[in-house]
């Protein structure tokens, strides 16, 4: 190890993907039970590993078992991956009994308070509420490396965290390194802060966990890909933190009796890989920590008139985060005082005014309500709010002493913030935060508004772009400036990221700053509840659990005439607060989520270089835009044309830039919103069939060109048609509840296993190509299927989108040569000619330089494991298919006479040379051998006409001299000569009767 | 879409710029905007082959093929068949064997024979049958067509002969 020293010089600098080229890389192979129960981590017993099972791959794979923990390491991702599924791990099961021991634990831990309450005096009513805190919010913003160095007594990591400290921690335990040994590092080399941020521990620190147990098993940097798997651990780890509130109201409204009590004050649990090691055993609670255990008195603002607080902490555990704790604490005083409030009918602001002691507090807190205009809670708009749409406004208050413990000096901030949930899909909008704070730094809740949707509502949406080479336009001359792109691996976050401001920050995570922010996620609880009468008690707050919740108290009240009716009364009694007066400290604004961007002048011709308006009219060509908003004969790109989808008539609009009614007025922010996110300028939703679920994924720069090659064409003035769409489909809200579900924008994330041409074809085939929108089979709401049905084959208008993966059922198998071909020239003589709908996409394709067409064919080619030419078997193959077709005999003369009448003479070599002979023999045609036989039966009736592609003639469709008879005993006859493998299709005539209805059933069913 | 092109077609050996939709018929092109009346319209779907020209000397029934197929390509109908005032062999040959009846499938029959003749001089009889087994004649004069056939392939390759080059 003679560079050893040199390397430890460098490692400050050396950023992520520089390392993964020297980096093995590492899966872990989990037990299938594993769970932190409240008090302790259990788990399946590891028994053995049959390392024999893996010793038919290829390559060198390092098997890691320490305690339960069992990983895998080989040179490559996927060899590790493939590894870790074929490894033969035997477990024995834990004595489990999970359920019931959390349960009782809980109940046993509540019980003391519980009984306290059985003897009130008559006048008080009671109220008993307990909060959760997940041990891991999420497995992190997208998927990343993290990569762990474990050598010569120094451990160095590269990855995101939020808790760093808790992250050392579990390092040095594991490694019985000393914390001053071990150095993390962000993704680009520099050094990470040291200062907890953001709500909880996220899943970085279980993978980094991981690389580092891998590593120093193997003796070198191991790399770990956080992906969504790590969500398991998410769900493993369960419940950090319960806190226990229960009170007595007086009649009067005044809490008479408070009582808060905290469980384990750190809330912070170890990483899963630490566990299974079985080298978190000395921070289970042993006899020595319990001796440590001490309560604590948290701090309230409030004053009650006979108070009990107490927070256990473990002196031996994990570090404290105190932002995380003042978050905990706010959350679960703040949400229960909400409740009281509800429970007797007062106004939440006007109870905690009652209970607070504070002059500035009181000030605040008077201010904000006015400035938010809380007391008019009855919205204009509500009233013309859709059905299953709740909107909901809650407050939260919180103080914190300053640095010193001095309570006068601390920061007070007051939250009120509006919600909007969408009763059927769950979907909770933040749509407006009004912040108030009385001391610190200006607060910018434009920031803490995007932030908290993100963290506590649900799933992340990173919009900052990188700049890797897979958007990068031109056959590979490069003409582009150079200079937009940094060198390196894709993963390299842009250089323009936001310089560091201060020790606070750290790199790579959302980080909720400029606030004190322990309110924010009470507020969003409160308003919840005030929306949806529903009480969450634990973040966060993600669609999938609003949905449930929502869903289950629907059963419970399954007697009620009306499921759309609020379950609760809109109406507030408690409005009749006190009037507010005074204004103090700072309140800021922020306006709602999605609402509209203002109206722009359309921008000067002369704003964009000629070279960016270039490169958007390849975007536009690769987009095939104007494939759809052009009518038969109109201006280009002058919308009109209309789509016959499931749920109705569905017309493209003006995307020219006239003000009136095209989109002159749109600003880039609007524009960018409208492609990645669906949302038109006015803040309606857009629908689908305009694909901007694909869209989503074009890079910044791309659809900065796009814009400017948009607004550099002529305005064209139209008259705007009326989409029809069958209830309740017209209503466009309901997209925001679909978007949730279903749009994922995220912007592409190429693979850095991958080639730069993969990178480039999977950047165009997903985004703007849109394959999947057609190639992908759809789910019953309209959203394309993910995982193994991406690319499985779907039908589109009647036909067959055949499979773009594995299923593919083409007699001789596609290779990216017979891709390049079919895409660039609309025909491949193994395969067949674009037809159908795909006869237009090939014809926009001409647009797109060569090295496009043939990145596309090199990712669909991935995706079929599809060579990369076509071999000499492959050809003999065909050759010999079309021999013996060409003697194939049948028995089936109805369908030969046909046959011989209306197609030879075009589909059969009779020796004479023939200009308008089809170029594919039918024994290699697709269709032929594809399990369904809608693209046949469609060809039969309609043709094949693909005029707009140069050199490819054209079949009569034979719809209106064929019967439906006739064309079944064709169908059938050809699919016996010349799929003579495969088995007759059924039902087929049924199917032709299905096509021919001119508004037929789209939907499919497999024969 | 009904967007009107502006082609340039090689139509016996002249050329012609012609403002059309891409995707009419090549047959359409051929008898309304150029008069060119020797390809007939037959059945409309490809199968009678009464509408046959030569495209590049090969066969191609023109009521199925797109007008912009054609475009860089050289069109020859039985109209431009004949050379500086002398009848095509495979002509010669039908007027010879007084093969036409109603005579409408004749050009289709003429063109396929040319075609077969330019690519195998000598064809057999069993040849002449398969190349003119999707060519449909109603009157039922195939016995004197086959004749015919059969001595354009005579004529054929005197005229080769004298005309090695041509």
């Amino acid at each position: 190890m003679s560079e050893g020293a040199v390397r430890h010089d460098q490692q400050e600098k050396a950023s992520l993907p520089a390392l993964l080229a020297q980096a093995r890389y590492g899966v872990v192979v989990r037990p299938p039970y594993y769970r932190w129960n409240g008090e302790c981590f259990e788990s399946d017993r590891l028994v053995g590993v049959d390392s024999n099972s893996i010793a038919s791959l290829a390559g060198s794979i390092d098997v890691v078992v320490e305690g339960n923990f069992v990983g895998v390491v080989a040179d490559s991702l996927a060899l590790a991956t493939d590894a870790a599924k074929q490894l033969k791990v035997e477990w024995q099961a834990a004595h489990q009994a999970p359920e019931t021991a959390l349960g009782s634990h809980q109940e046993a831990s509540t019980k003391p308070s519980a009984k306290s309450l059985d003897n009130p005096r008559q006048s008080y009513t009671h109220s008993n509420h307990a909060y959760g805190w997940p041990s891991r919010m999420r497995w992190g913003n997208h998927p990343s490396w993290v990569i762990a160095d474990c050598r010569d007594q120094q451990l160095s990591v590269w990855g995101q965290t939020v808790t760093p400290k808790a992250l050392k921690q579990d390092l040095s335990q594991l490694t019985a390194l000393d914390i001053s040994q071990i150095e993390l590092y962000s993704a680009d080399g520099k050094h990470a802060s040291n200062q907890a941020s953001g709500l909880g521990r996220h899943c970085g620190d279980d993978a980094a966990v991981d690389a580092a147990l891998m590593s120093r098993a193997v003796g070198g940097p191991v790399a770990v890909w956080l992906d969504a798997r790590y969500a398991n651990d998410v769900q493993a780890l369960g419940q950090a933190q319960r806190i226990t509130l229960n009170a007595d109201i007086a009649s009067s409204g005044e809490i008479a009796r408070y009582h808060y009590q905290q469980a384990n004050l750190t809330g912070e649990v170890a990483a899963v890989g630490l566990w299974l090691s079985g080298r978190a055993a000395i921070a289970t609670p042993s006899a020595e920590a319990l001796a440590g255990e001490q309560d604590t008195t948290p701090f309230s603002p409030y004053v009650f008139r006979d108070q009990y607080l107490a927070a256990r902490s473990q002196s031996a555990s994990l570090s404290s985060n105190a932002t995380l704790v003042g978050i905990q604490q706010a959350f679960a005083r703040e949400s229960f005082l909400d409740e009281v409030a509800r429970e007797s009918d007062q106004d939440p602001i006007a109870l905690r005014l009652r209970h607070l002691d504070d002059a500035r507090g009181i000030e605040l807190i008077e201010s904000v309500a006015k400035r938010s205009e809380w007391q008019r809670v009855s919205i204009p708009s509500a009233n013309s709010l859709p059905q299953d749409l709740l909107r909901g406004r809650g407050f939260a208050y919180s103080q914190l002493p300053d640095r010193n413990q001095r309570v006068e000096s601390g920061v007070r901030s007051a939250w009120i913030a509006d919600v909007e949930v969408n009763r059927v899909t769950g979907d909770v909008q933040l749509t407006r935060l009004v912040v108030g704070q009385d001391a610190g730094p200006d607060v910018d809740t434009d920031r803490l508004q995007q932030t908290l949707q993100a963290r506590v509502l649900g799933e992340a949406r990173p919009l900052l772009g990188q700049a890797p080479g897979f958007d990068e336009w031109g056959d590979g001359s490069r003409t582009l400036t150079k200079s937009e792109y940094s060198a390196g691996l894709p993963t390299t976050p842009s250089s323009s990221s936001p310089v560091e401001e201060g020790v606070n920050q750290t790199v790579g995570e959302d980080v909720l700053t400029g606030a004190e922010l322990s309110p924010g996620v009470a507020v969003i609880a409160n308003a919840l509840f005030d929306a949806t009468g529903l009480r969450f008690r634990q973040p966060p707050f993600t669609a999938k659990r609003v949905r449930q919740a929502l869903e289950a108290s629907s059963t419970e009240e399954a007697g009620r005439p009306s499921k759309l009716k609020p379950p609760r009364s809109t109406k507030r009694r408690w409005l009749a607060a006190a009037a507010f007066t005074t204004i103090a400290g700072t309140a800021a604004m922020a306006w709602p989520w999605k609402g509209a961007i203002a109206p722009v002048s359309r921008p000067a011709a002369n704003l964009y270089s000629a070279e960016t308006i270039e490169r958007g009219r390849l975007v536009a060509a690769a987009g095939d835009c104007a494939a759809c908003h052009t009518t038969e004969g109109g201006v280009t790109n002058a919308g009109g044309r209309g789509f016959e989808t499931p749920f109705g008539t569905l017309y493209s609009t003006n995307i020219t830039p006239d003000e009136a009614t095209g989109i002159g007025q749109w600003s880039y922010a609007a524009f960018e919103r409208a492609m990645r996110h669906g949302i038109s300028r006015d803040g309606s939703h857009l629908y689908p069939a305009f694909p901007y679920t694909a869209f989503a994924k074009t890079s910044d720069a791309d659809l900065q060109a796009l814009y400017a090659y948009l607004m550099a064409q002529p305005p064209v003035s139209t008259e705007k048609t009326a989409n029809a769409l069958t209830f309740p489909f017209n209503v466009r809200s309901l997209m925001a509840g679909w978007n949730t579900l279903y749009h994922d924008a995220t912007p592409f994330q190429p693979d850095p296993m991958q080639s730069e041409l993969y990178n480039r074809g999977a950047y165009l085939a997903e985004g703007l190509g849109h394959c999947s929108a057609c190639h992908s089979p759809r789910n019953a709401m309209g959203a394309e299927k993910n995982g193994e049905a991406y690319f499985a084959g779907a039908f589109v208008d009647g036909w067959e989108a055949p499979p773009l993966n594995s299923l593919s059922r083409a007699p001789i198998p596609w290779s990216e040569t017979s891709l390049y071909d079919y895409l660039r020239h609309g025909e491949s003589e193994l395969h067949g000619v674009a037809s159908g709908p795909m006869a237009p996409v090939v014809a926009g394709l001409a647009e797109l330089p060569e090295y496009d067409v043939r990145a596309i064919a090199h990712y669909v080619a991935a995706q079929m494991q599809a060579p990369t030419g076509n071999s000499d078997a492959a050809v003999a193959d065909a050759t010999q298919r079309v021999t013996s077709a060409a003697v194939g005999s049948t028995e089936m003369e109805a369908g030969e006479r046909l046959f011989e009448g209306a197609c030879a003479a075009c589909h059969v070599d009779s020796g004479v040379p023939t200009f308008s002979r089809a170029g594919t023999n039918l024994a290699l045609n697709t269709n032929l051998h594809s399990d369904h036989p809608d693209n046949v039966i469609q060809s039969i009736l309609g043709g094949v006409h693909a005029e707009h592609i140069p050199g490819i003639g054209s079949m009569p469709g034979f719809a209106d001299s064929f019967s439906n008879t006739q064309v079944a005993d064709l169908t059938t006859y050809l699919r016996a000569r010349f799929a003579p493998e495969k088995a007759p299709w059924q039902k087929v005539k049924q199917r032709i009767a299905d096509i021919r209805q001119p508004h037929h059933n789209n939907t499919h069913s497999s024969p | 879409m009904m967007i009107t092109m502006t082609l340039k077609l090689t139509i016996n050996g002249q050329e012609r710029e012609l403002a059309v939709p891409p995707q009419t018929p090549l047959l359409n092109v051929l008898r309304n905007d150029l008069a060119l009346n020797g390809p007939k319209y037959g059945c409309g779907l490809g199968e009678c082959g009464a509408c046959s020209v030569l495209i590049d000397g090969m066969a191609a029934r023109t009521c199925v093929l797109p007008v912009s197929a054609a475009e860089g390509h050289e069109v020859t109908t039985l109209d431009g068949l004949s050379q500086g005032g002398r009848l095509d062999p495979v002509q010669q040959a039908f007027i010879d064997a007084q093969a036409a009846q109603c005579g409408y499938c004749l050009n289709g029959m003429i063109i396929t024979i040319r075609a077969l003749l330019n690519h195998n001089a000598q064809p057999s009889a069993q040849q002449i049958r398969a190349a003119l087994e999707h060519n449909l004649c109603r009157c039922g004069t195939h016995v004197e067509i086959l004749q015919a056939a059969e001595r354009a392939v005579v004529i054929n390759a005197a005229a080769l002969q004298e005309a090695p080059h041509e």
